[in-house]
């Protein structure tokens, strides 16, 4: 998430309301105050204002996606804690804390996709309103990497927990 | 929305022929996304929970259980409630950069929750 990236010289916004009002509010209650009362908010407001004036509108379709990807990604950063959890809760060793070294990496690792499927989002959210090419993840490999790591130690683990017997 | 419908054709970019915007099934996908995405959550506070009562951490499995559910449901309601706004005539799909942030906040908080519980147990 580098704040300095923001650019804007890819085309001129399309927002109506480029003058930092917030857009047309449909009626009250309605999704479209509903949103400008998100928009209110003023945690990533900000933020939220300068991703809409960066390039052009996107077709709604590279957006849908691109939030069902953070989605698909955030959910699995979710499986992953839970996994940990139920390593902590369910693995029986016979030493003392063995199950941490399972359980602790596993949450962790969700964490850093958790963290890493939003900067991501906003980096593709924000090359393709710049009509440039949406940069490959590294979370995939980190992912696969992380579970081989974890998997490979989960089956030492059960062989010194076995011999310590 | 009059202009979805497997029978309508679509251009390249998403425009109808008549010109409208037509975002075909996409706005469907990723509201069941929002919901699979609550329901995740929900497991995750029950996991929790359970692991906090096991660890004798009563207090913070109460908390946490009713805090993730209310998570779990603003995070459905957020996913219905921008289906319907995007299923209005003519409405652009905005991103959800606050919604997100919102979630990616959530799940880091259900992380250091879970490295607690699991600590203590």
């Amino acid at each position: 998430m580098s704040d300095s990236s923001f650019e804007t010289e890819a085309g001129p916004s399309q927002e109506p309301d480029a003058a930092g009002e917030p857009e047309a509010e449909l009626a009250d209650g309605s999704p479209g105050s509903r949103r400008a009362l998100l928009r209110r908010l003023p945690w990533g407001a900000w933020h939220e204002r300068r991703l809409e004036q960066t390039g052009s509108d996107l077709d709604p379709r590279f957006t849908f996606a691109n939030e069902r990807t953070f989605l698909a990604w955030n959910r699995t950063a979710l499986a992953l804690i839970a996994a940990g959890l139920a390593a902590a809760q369910f693995l029986k060793f016979n030493l003392h804390g063995l199950r941490l070294i399972i359980a602790v990496p596993l949450i962790v690792l969700g964490a850093v996709l958790a963290l890493a499927s939003y900067s991501h989002w906003e980096d593709s959210e924000r090359a393709m309103r710049l009509r440039q090419p949406v940069r490959y993840s590294w979370m995939p490999r980190v992912l696969s990497g992380g579970i081989i790591l974890i998997a490979f130690l989960g089956g030492i683990l059960a062989i010194i927990d076995r011999l310590a017997q | 929305m009059s202009t979805r419908g497997p029978g309508a054709s679509i251009g390249a970019t998403g425009t109808h022929e008549s010109g409208h915007r037509h975002p075909t099934l996409a706005p469907d996908r990723t509201a069941l996304a929002w919901t699979r995405s609550a329901l995740n959550i929900a497991g995750s506070g029950i996991l929790i929970a359970r692991a906090a009562f096991t660890a004798d951490l009563d207090a913070l499995g109460v908390a946490s259980a009713i805090a993730i559910a209310l998570v779990a449901l603003l995070t459905w309601r957020h996913g219905q409630t921008i289906y319907a706004d995007r299923g209005l005539e003519g409405a652009l799909a905005h991103h959800q950069l606050v919604a997100l942030r919102w979630l990616t906040a959530a799940t880091l908080l259900i992380g250091v929750v879970a490295i607690v519980v699991t600590v203590a147990i």
